[in-house]
């Protein structure tokens, strides 16, 4: 074998490399948080956060209960328009355009920005009836799509094979794993472009906690996913971005990988290695 | 020891169940009491000949059925100015039912033990149950056509029975002529008088019309001829045939078979008979109208009237709790005035319930019901149409008596719900109504039916308000009938809980009326029970529909 | 950086299990410097007894690596650690491969010892090599130093001993090849002496891979295959 064929045959290592940091091309924003300020009453539980999130990327957030992660994510699909006597200062860029721009419809706006709550919480409806609920609302009413919805986003969703042959049971009938997979198929079944996932496993065992991370990582092809949880393992598992909060304040978002390794605040490293922060 | 013993909590487990068991034996013993005395109103009891020796020592016969016993203590007795022997320790007393009220004047009288000489049941005692009068307790001595005996003795019986039958389905031909054909043509000759007033009210008052509403009427006259024709024939029929009877005394009396409802004699009857009678009777008690001041026949009227009351009360109240709930607990914005609400609310349904029927009277009928026959019927005055007690005025004051119960559970449904299933639906781009709509309100139904439930036991028991409000001891017609617009709202209306009270407090008989208070009772309690029943099925099928995600 | 923060965890257990692997290293480290020391005094007094008795020390040095693993295996599978504690026990790890290598070379160091002490006595011409010697007795016990203070502020002073090393290997080498030539007979026995300085220089070599896992463990900085003047920048900076 001469140089020449080494050379030729040799194994590639420079593209196997390329991949390992998983931060290989540009991402592009998705969402970006500016200056962001929250108030409960007097309470103020956020303290001016910036933040970009990319899109079709799973980012985290990490934190101690209290630490505003929900709090953040509930701002992005205006969640928290609901609650009393809140304030909001600062804007969220989802596409350029500020969420909290006056002329924005709220409904709409949580129809490109779906949401998946801690406890599973499907409607006591069939399981048909849960995915296209979100359909019929926007006055969808053909069979066929509908059908043709629910299958799609059973199958995105990794149910359609358990419940297949019993789409009109009640979907209380169904296990905490399987209901949750099921939110999950009726956020999708409306097609956002923002997933929001508070604590989407928290409530689950631990093989179905699995599949949900699964999914997660199968959903990412296509949206841009933000997850709130407890567990760092679970961040570390499945997001490519982790943004750690502390006292209602970012203190530090980076990939996931250089986040866990080697975090670049104490108060970070103190909280994912279980100190005393 | 007994310290251990206080401390192992063991006493107030006893405590509790001792107030359970007390409870229980409570309600069942109400239940029983009125079921024991209300069932056994319609057994036909045997009628007994007595020979009583009389207080001024004639004897005399006594016919009749013996109802109750009361057995005084000597002492009592003798201070109530009975004279009794030595040896005697108690004064025994007969209740006998003796009936011939047109003869004697009293239904019922009272006789000493000690003065019965001879007791027997000869078996060709008859019974006759009149439309007026009550019954009638006698033997059988002959029947009549047209004023002639036609069988008399022994063939007399199987005669009467056969003339009975004949005579009954007369009766109930003529019953219906009256009620459905010419009461049709009455309310259709009414409807004309009120359209020829309203027109001249109007001033379109024309020969056009005047020619059309005259060509109506006599088209409803001679409708009305006809089944005159009819009914006088029908009539003669009935009035033809009459029985002879002997009474107690042994004087005779003529009663027409028209006034005749049923002729039985109990003694010669087996226990499958009695049976029989006595489903004909209940029958009868729930299917029929009153006669005689309400003390027999059926309660029919009363029936139909109460569950009516409570099911336009139901239409009325649950919208209107519902709606209310949901604004106090989704759209208003919570503090002091909602605070306020809410203790009003509360408060409401410890407002005396004839306070209401106050309220009904002096607003629902006078103001509202007085201001919508001025604009809607000024052509009835001055009879009003509205403007009177009826069924709508009762049903929207018992809605409003019950309405705070509907409020207060539908609003604890509403706050049971989960914040999830709020939010989850809201994630998906539904508005807050659409999410109220197609989630939150289905969810509460269970509750809402729990509020209604609560509702219908109060408000099919209640009579006071109603009392001012539109019921009425005798009502002519029903207020849903084959006459346009088929539900009159404003009709008066019987009611069985009034009923009771009329029955057991007002009827000028009183010792006869009272086995019917009880058999009454028992059926506004079944009543009660049902429509709770056919809720609380309702209610159970949400529940399993909407098994909240608590669990 | 101090070496409290591994008894900082809300977790008591896990306190004491890290502190339970440093101090296996330590020990593991102290072992495997006695067994330099003892292999170098060994072939300098040509005490054989010495020389088999770190032969014999050996199975002690692997016996802890394999304890050691063991432990930081089961860590990781049971605790998840992350950051500080996930570098740390990467580092053991490797820390303890690089610490058996240099076993080795002292076991290789005692064998050479055993056979010179048979062919003559002349040990008084090995100056340069005990010096040799020194330095990376010097170097591993500096890289052990840090290891336990984990203060890695002067650790290219350590890892710049290793070019005095190479330059002593360098001479040492041009002497023996002098010594061959003179007189062929010394030939067996110069290179079981070359062995003896290629192990030392072997040693130097994984002293300066410990300063450089070490480095890792503290800053979280991979500083590996890089020049002294470089790894000299790049800890200033």
């Amino acid at each position: 074998m001469t140089a020449q064929q080494v050379r030729t045959h040799s194994i590639d290592v420079s593209s196997i490399l390329r991949g390992q940091k998983g931060a290989g091309e540009p991402n592009e924003t998705c969402i970006k948080v500016e200056n962001l300020n929250l108030f409960y009453g007097e309470k103020q539980a956020l303290h001016g956060v910036n933040m970009e999130m990319p899109k079709k990327k799973v980012t985290a957030y990490i934190g101690p209960s209290g630490c505003g992660k929900s709090t953040l994510l509930r701002c992005i699909n205006r969640m928290n328009d609901l609650v009393d006597n809140v304030t909001i200062e600062g804007s969220i860029l989802l596409d350029n355009e500020n969420i909290y721009d006056k002329a924005v419809n709220v409904a709409a706006l949580r129809r490109r920005v779906g949401m998946v709550f801690q406890k599973p919480n499907p409607f006591p409806k069939s399981i048909f009836e849960n995915v296209t609920y979100g359909l019929r609302i926007q006055g969808i009413n053909d069979k066929r799509v509908l059908e043709e919805t629910v299958e799609n986003a059973l199958r995105g969703a990794a149910l359609w094979d358990e419940v297949k042959d019993r789409l009109n049971d009640n979907a209380l009938g169904l296990s905490g794993g399987q209901q949750q997979r099921l939110v999950i198929a009726r956020a999708i079944a409306i097609e956002p472009e923002v997933l929001l996932l508070d604590e989407p496993a928290s409530a689950l065992d631990p093989i179905s906690t699995l599949k949900i991370e699964e999914l997660i990582n199968e959903l990412k092809e296509k949206y841009t996913i933000v997850i709130v949880t407890h567990n760092m393992q679970q961040a570390a598992r499945v997001s490519d971005f982790t943004a750690f909060m502390y006292m209602g304040e970012l203190i530090e978002i980076g990939t996931t990988s250089e986040l866990f390794t080697n975090p670049r605040k104490k108060q970070t490293e103190d909280y994912i290695t279980g100190r005393y922060g | 020891m007994i310290r251990l013993w206080f401390k192992s909590g063991t006493p107030w487990v006893w405590l509790n169940a001792a107030a359970v068991s007390t409870c229980l034996i409570m309600v069942i013993g109400v239940l029983g009491l009125i079921i024991v005395r209300g069932v056994g109103h319609f057994w036909p009891t045997n009628v007994v000949q007595f020979s009583y020796q009389e207080p001024d020592g004639e004897i005399r016969t006594i016919i009749g059925e013996h109802v109750d016993t009361s057995i005084t203590p000597a002492a009592m007795a003798k201070s109530t100015g009975y004279i009794m022997a030595d040896d005697e320790d108690t004064l025994v007393q007969y209740l006998i039912k003796t009936g011939n009220r047109d003869i004697t004047g009293t239904d019922f009288r009272w006789i000493l033990e000690r003065n019965v000489r001879q007791q027997q049941s000869p078996a060709e005692l008859m019974v006759v149950e009149r439309r007026e009068w009550g019954n009638f307790y006698g033997r059988l001595v002959a029947i009549k056509e047209n004023g002639k005996i036609i069988a008399e003795g022994a063939e007399a019986w199987p005669a009467v029975q056969t003339k009975i039958d004949e005579a009954l389905a007369v009766f109930k031909k003529i019953a219906h002529l009256e009620k459905k054909e010419v009461g049709a043509i009455n309310y259709s000759l009414e409807q004309l008088r009120l359209e020829q007033k309203k027109l001249q009210l109007e001033g379109l008052w024309d020969i056009a019309a005047e020619q059309r509403l005259a060509a109506e009427k006599t088209e409803l006259e001679v409708d009305y001829k006809k089944y005159q024709a009819q009914l006088s024939e029908l009539y003669q029929q009935i009035r033809r045939d009459s029985l002879v009877a002997k009474t107690e005394s042994g004087s005779e009396i003529e009663i027409p078979l028209n006034k005749v409802v049923k002729i039985f004699q109990p003694n010669t009857m087996n226990v499958f008979d009695k049976i029989v009678h006595y489903g004909a009777k209940v029958v009868e008690f729930l299917t029929d109208e009153p006669r005689e001041a309400n003390t027999e026949g059926g309660i029919f009227p009363a029936i139909f009237g109460t569950v009516m009351m409570v099911l336009m009360m139901s239409v009325i109240v649950t919208p209107f709790g519902v709606i209310a709930a949901v604004y106090l607990r989704e759209y208003a914005k919570q503090g002091f005035i909602t605070r306020l609400i809410r203790i009003s609310v509360n408060n409401l349904a410890g407002v005396p319930s004839i306070v209401y029927g106050v309220f009904g009277l002096g607003f629902f009928v006078y103001i509202l019901g007085g201001n919508i026959d001025q604009l809607f019927f000024p052509e009835a005055a001055p009879a009003p149409v509205y403007g009177t007690p009826g069924l709508l005025w009762a049903s929207i004051t018992l809605a409003l008596l019950t309405l705070p119960v509907v409020i207060v559970s539908t609003e604890e449904g509403l706050a049971r719900i989960p914040r999830s299933i709020r939010e989850g639906s809201l994630a998906l781009g539904a508005t807050k109504l659409e999410t109220l709509w197609l989630t939150v309100l289905p969810m509460a139904s269970p509750a809402m039916m729990t509020g209604l439930i609560l509702a219908v036991a109060r408000a099919a028991g209640e009579v006071a308000p109603l009392m001012l409000v539109g019921v009425v001891k005798l009502a002519p017609t029903l207020p849903l009938d084959g006459n346009y617009p088929f539900l009159h709202l404003d009709r008066k209306f019987m009611h069985l809980g009034f009923h009771i009270y009329d029955v057991g407090f007002q009827s000028p008989n009183v010792e006869a009326a009272r086995p019917l208070v009880y058999a009454t009772s028992l059926l506004l309690v079944l009543v009660i029970v049902g429509l709770n029943l056919s809720a609380i099925l309702i209610r159970n099928h949400l529940r399993e529909k909407y098994r909240a995600l608590e669990g | 950086m101090d070496n409290s923060k591994i008894g900082q965890h809300i977790s008591g257990q896990f306190n004491k299990e890290l502190e339970d692997v440093r101090n296996k290293v330590l020990t593991m480290g102290g072992l495997v410097e006695q067994q330099i020391e003892l292999a170098v005094t060994a072939f300098s007094t040509g005490d054989v007894e010495m020389a088999e008795l770190v032969i014999k020390q050996d199975n002690q040095v692997d016996a802890l690596e394999m304890a050691i693993d063991q432990e930081c295996m089961q860590i990781l599978a049971l605790r998840q650690p992350a950051a500080f504690d996930l570098r740390l026990l990467i580092t053991v790890i490797k820390v303890i491969n690089e610490l058996e290598r240099v076993g080795d070379m002292a076991e290789r160091i005692a064998e050479m010892a055993i056979q010179l002490s048979s062919a003559d006595n002349k040990h008084d011409q090995y100056y340069e090599l005990e010096h040799m010697a020194e330095l990376v007795q010097e170097m591993l016990h500096g890289a052990l130093d840090v290891f336990a203070r984990m203060n890695v502020e002067d650790v290219t002073s350590i890892t710049g001993l290793d070019e005095n090393v190479d330059r002593e290997y360098a001479s040492i080498i041009r002497q023996l090849i002098t010594r061959m030539m003179e007189d062929p007979r010394n030939i067996t026995r110069m290179l079981d002496v070359l062995w003896i300085a290629r192990s030392l220089e072997r040693i130097g070599d994984h002293a300066c891979n410990i300063c450089e896992h070490l480095i890792y463990m503290v800053k979280g900085e991979d500083v590996r295959h890089l020049t002294q003047e470089e790894l000299e920048r790049k800890m200033k900076g």
